[in-house]
């Protein structure tokens, strides 16, 4: 499981960069189709908390998504490993 | 099954403005009442008029959104009509405070089985920020334009000596301690109070020096101070500054209490 945020609800108050312990939400600097500049998730996937809810059966931190007052922040299911090629220069 | 089952998905995104903190307190609310596994059918939110009070509309459950002050009214004639209904009440300041006063006492001492979350944000937000009983010394609003000059109401204080079960007050910076204080008011038999601090930008923050959403919320995180600490502070003589308020569990009590589930 992996944060995710719904642009749909989002006002763009930026409550989460301040309370994620991994500062996985970063403020944004692009304004989406109704003006309003949502947050950015910098790689999600490092949250442990999120990624053993499965494990524990229970939601472990959550305090974004506790914190945010619009309730856009939710948790989506990650897609299964896939090698990625990287070009590496030399 | 998460809070977010007790919303009514087709009305979000609310109206509250942004960075308003009263969405964080419904959710930590509705967190509190998902664990309690209690029925929709068999749980009622009540409001006044206000910003907060706008709080029922977005949830799934039955709700009143009754006349300005009036909500513990309506919520005691809920109650005793039905004791084996879960009553909890949404309501800000200006309400509960102010328009709400008497039966806010009333309620306190009749110890009725209700539980009132009330999200302080220190002033009129609806309305266009006037002055209201919580409006801190020197704040500036609309109807006190040279900084207010009347000490504010302590409502904890007022709840205590009203005679409440269980009286807490937290922030909402304080997600996770605002959720368990909700759920154990909704615990308690008798009145339970929670009072909310919360941050407005729109009416509040911008007329006192809060420019972006963050720095009130810092400011209400660094002038909590919990109760263990301040009475510490008082046994070493230390003085305490005059804008800080205190937070965390104030009291908890068994006093005989009415309209208790049978």
């Amino acid at each position: 499981m992996k944060l995710a945020i719904d642009e749909t609800r989002c006002k763009g108050c930026n409550l989460c960069t301040k309370v994620c312990p991994y500062k996985i939400f970063k403020e944004g600097n692009k304004p989406n189709r109704k003006g309003i500049v949502v947050p950015e998730l910098d790689r999600p996937e490092r949250c442990a908390n999120c990624r053993l809810q499965h494990l524990y059966g229970r939601t472990l931190c959550g305090v974004c998504q506790l914190t945010c007052p619009d309730q856009a922040i939710h948790w989506v299911e990650e897609q299964p490993y896939e090698p990625k090629k990287v070009a590496i220069e030399y | 099954m998460t809070f977010e089952d007790w919303f009514r998905t087709d009305r979000l995104p609310h109206i509250y403005c942004a960075g308003c903190g009263n969405g964080t307190i419904i959710n930590c609310t509705l967190a509190a009442i998902d664990q309690m596994s209690w029925k929709k059918e068999e749980t009622v939110f009540i409001s006044g008029i206000g910003c907060s009070s706008r709080a029922p509309g977005y949830i799934v459950t039955d709700s009143l959104h009754t006349t300005h002050g009036r909500a513990l009214a309506f919520a005691t004639g809920v109650k005793m009509a039905n004791p084996a209904l879960n009553v909890v009440i949404f309501t800000g300041d200006g309400d509960l405070a102010a328009i709400g006063g008497n039966h806010f006492i009333h309620a306190c001492r009749r110890n009725i089985d209700l539980t009132v979350v009330c999200m302080n944000n220190q002033i009129y937000g609806m309305t266009g920020g006037q002055g209201s009983p919580t409006t801190p010394k020197g704040c500036l609003s609309t109807t006190t334009p040279y900084g207010c000059s009347e000490p504010p109401f302590d409502l904890c204080e007022l709840a205590i000596a009203a005679g409440a079960n269980y009286v807490a007050r937290w922030t909402s910076y304080h997600v996770k301690e605002l959720e368990k204080a909700v759920r154990a008011g909704l615990e308690t038999p008798g009145f339970s109070f929670i009072e909310a601090m919360t941050q407005c930008p729109t009416n509040f923050g911008r007329r006192n020096k809060f420019k972006q959403v963050a720095d009130q919320v810092d400011y209400l995180k660094t002038h909590g101070v919990l109760r263990a600490k301040r009475e510490r502070m008082i046994e070493q003589g230390e003085k305490i500054p005059e804008d800080l308020f205190v937070i965390g569990e104030l009291m908890r009590r068994n006093r005989p209490a009415m309209g208790v589930k049978p």
